[in-house]
């Protein structure tokens, strides 16, 4: 598991550290470096990785190079954009740390999930995966059904259980090769064809679909997956991310994945009350973006009290709020 | 009998019908306004008169059942009962006399019998009262004490209490709903220790359902 990460010149990130656990939610304003965090990682892990002129930093001077330093229960690594590519067992990195860490965010996702992107049919391909946008989810779910059976049953009693209009995913092909999904409504059996559903219906589908990934990747960054969710639904997201990060609570017998999620949703930030050791505030102080875990804060209990996190939040006592907004 | 609940959860609510049933020894009808649900204190607070009002001109519900959790506010105790003096910040006290203002504005209905308000305080959490008979130490008495004490560590904690009850301090909801349903139905069988263990924040409860069927019958 990484454990934190540390930034230098990396866009909105000066100079800062960023603590992780096995779930992290980062909150924050908006330009306080959350996204950064989540395409750092993405970075991290492939080879078409960040230029210095992607990242630069405003107004720091071009003798000061960009640079992510992070610690894991293998060990430190340092990444730069500019190292040299080498190869380290058969992945080619730029991050000089233990081989389990290379590994690690070479088998990281970020997923920032898109409607129309989950909708569009895809091309039949046997190591198809969803990409960032939840493209290629017809055919990740076309392959589960092939080859997990039982997990395709599990994803379809959950999906009639979030949204209980519709109890099947079908697939229909438009031309030879291509899926496309479909979902039959519980009543009457009529089939929607997957551009005909709702922007959450299908962001539902994409988030169910990499919860009960056979495989998963082993970090997986989410830039809002509350986004165009009824507020009743956030409970059964939370517990889909839960189910990635903790999979012995819901008896999967796989190793956990390190889950990154970023919200501005409050209802979303109230279901990890219980949990503070999991939220991260983002604040920014001019140009300066500081991360501090929520349960780091001595006066936690008494600040809150009996009031909803969001509520708090929202007022600005815990930091992570727009400055003079 | 004719009920509608309002609660945290889809898995509170299914031990709360459970629970409420064995009280009135009898099955409740559901209304169409099912699946009421608030998102803790206070926003409880702030819906009841909305969901009152609700319930009394487009239903014929018979009664509202509510489920909240104390947390850390005080415990209800006898004397807050009516002629007793109402502790201001305990959350049974406060639903109540939200209920009756609200329920003392609206105009008579002639489709159904008035609108009753029953108000049940798990303390701290309905966790607790579904571990009733199988820790001896999680009782109201154990956690008002500890609130009464100076040192401010208490017995357990609502995490301690879903790890017990779950498994795991992260349940999801299906196996949350699957455990409370389960302890509910072992509690159902009988009610005694859990009116013992819990006599303000169920014990009342208790006695306000058991008022209804008295006053049907």
């Amino acid at each position: 598991m990484i454990e934190w990460l540390e930034f230098k010149n990396i866009k909105a990130l000066r100079d800062t550290r960023l603590p992780l656990s096995r779930f992290t939610l980062i909150v924050g304003p908006n330009g306080s470096g959350k996204s950064t965090v989540l395409q750092a990682i993405q970075a991290l892990g492939h080879k078409r990785s960040w230029t210095r002129d992607e990242i630069r930093t405003a107004g720091v001077a071009e003798i000061e190079p960009p640079l992510i330093r992070g610690g894991s229960d293998s060990g430190e690594f340092t990444w730069r954009p500019d190292a040299a590519v080498y190869l380290l067992g058969n992945r080619h990195t730029r991050i000089q740390g233990p081989g389990e860490v290379v590994d690690a965010f070479h088998r990281s996702r970020l997923f920032s999930f898109n409607a129309d992107e989950i909708a569009k049919p895809v091309r039949l391909l046997p190591e198809i995966e969803l990409d960032e946008k939840g493209g290629g989810l017809a055919g990740v779910l076309d392959r589960i059904r092939d080859l997990h059976p039982e997990r395709f049953e599990a994803i379809n009693q959950e999906l009639g259980r979030w949204i209980p209009e519709f109890d099947r995913i079908l697939f229909e092909t438009p031309v030879e090769g291509m899926r496309a999904i479909v979902l039959r409504t519980r009543q009457g059996g009529h089939k929607i064809k997957a551009r005909d559903l709702s922007a959450g219906t299908l962001i539902a589908l994409a988030l169910l679909t990499l919860a009960y990934l056979p495989e998963p990747p082993t970090i997986v960054c989410l830039e809002e997956p509350d986004r165009g969710l009824h507020p009743r639904l956030l409970r059964d997201v939370r517990d889909a991310l839960y189910r990635l990060a903790y999979p012995e609570s819901t008896g999967e017998k796989r190793d956990p994945v390190q889950v990154i999620a970023t919200t501005h949703n409050p209802f979303f930030l109230d279901l990890f009350r219980e949990h503070p050791e999991e939220i991260v505030i983002a604040e920014k102080d001019g140009l300066e973006v500081k991360f501090s875990r929520l349960s780091e804060r001595p006066d936690l209990n008494e600040i809150l009290g009996d009031a909803p996190l969001s509520e708090v939040w929202f007022s600005g006592v815990l930091g992570g709020v727009p400055k003079g907004a | 009998m004719k009920l509608a609940y309002l609660s945290e959860s889809e898995a509170d609510e299914a031990a709360l019908k459970i629970l409420t049933e064995a009280v009135l020894k009898r099955s409740t009808q559901a209304i169409p306004l099912a699946g009421l649900r608030h998102r803790g204190w206070p926003a409880v607070q702030n819906a009841l008169p909305a969901v009152l009002r609700a319930l009394h001109y487009h239903t014929d519900a018979e009664g509202l059942v509510i489920l909240v959790d104390s947390n850390c506010s005080p415990p209800h105790l006898p004397a807050h009962d009516p002629g007793g003096a109402a502790e201001t910040k305990c959350r049974l006290c406060q639903l109540r006399r939200i209920a009756d203002e609200t329920l003392s504005k609206v105009h008579a209905r002639s489709h159904a019998p008035p609108l009753r308000v029953a108000v049940g305080l798990a303390v701290p959490a309905i966790e607790a009262w579904l571990l009733c008979g199988v820790n001896p130490h999680v009782t109201e008495a154990a956690w008002f004490n500890a609130l009464q004490s100076r040192d401010s560590k208490k017995p357990y904690s609502r995490q301690s209490l879903k790890e017990e009850l779950y498994g795991t301090s992260r349940p999801w909801l299906a196996l949350e709903k699957a455990k409370m349903a389960e302890a509910a139905r072992r509690l159902a069988k009988d009610l005694s220790q859990l009116k013992t263990s819990f006599p303000n924040g169920f014990g009342t409860f208790a006695e306000t359902l058991q008022g209804w069927v008295t006053r049907s019958s």
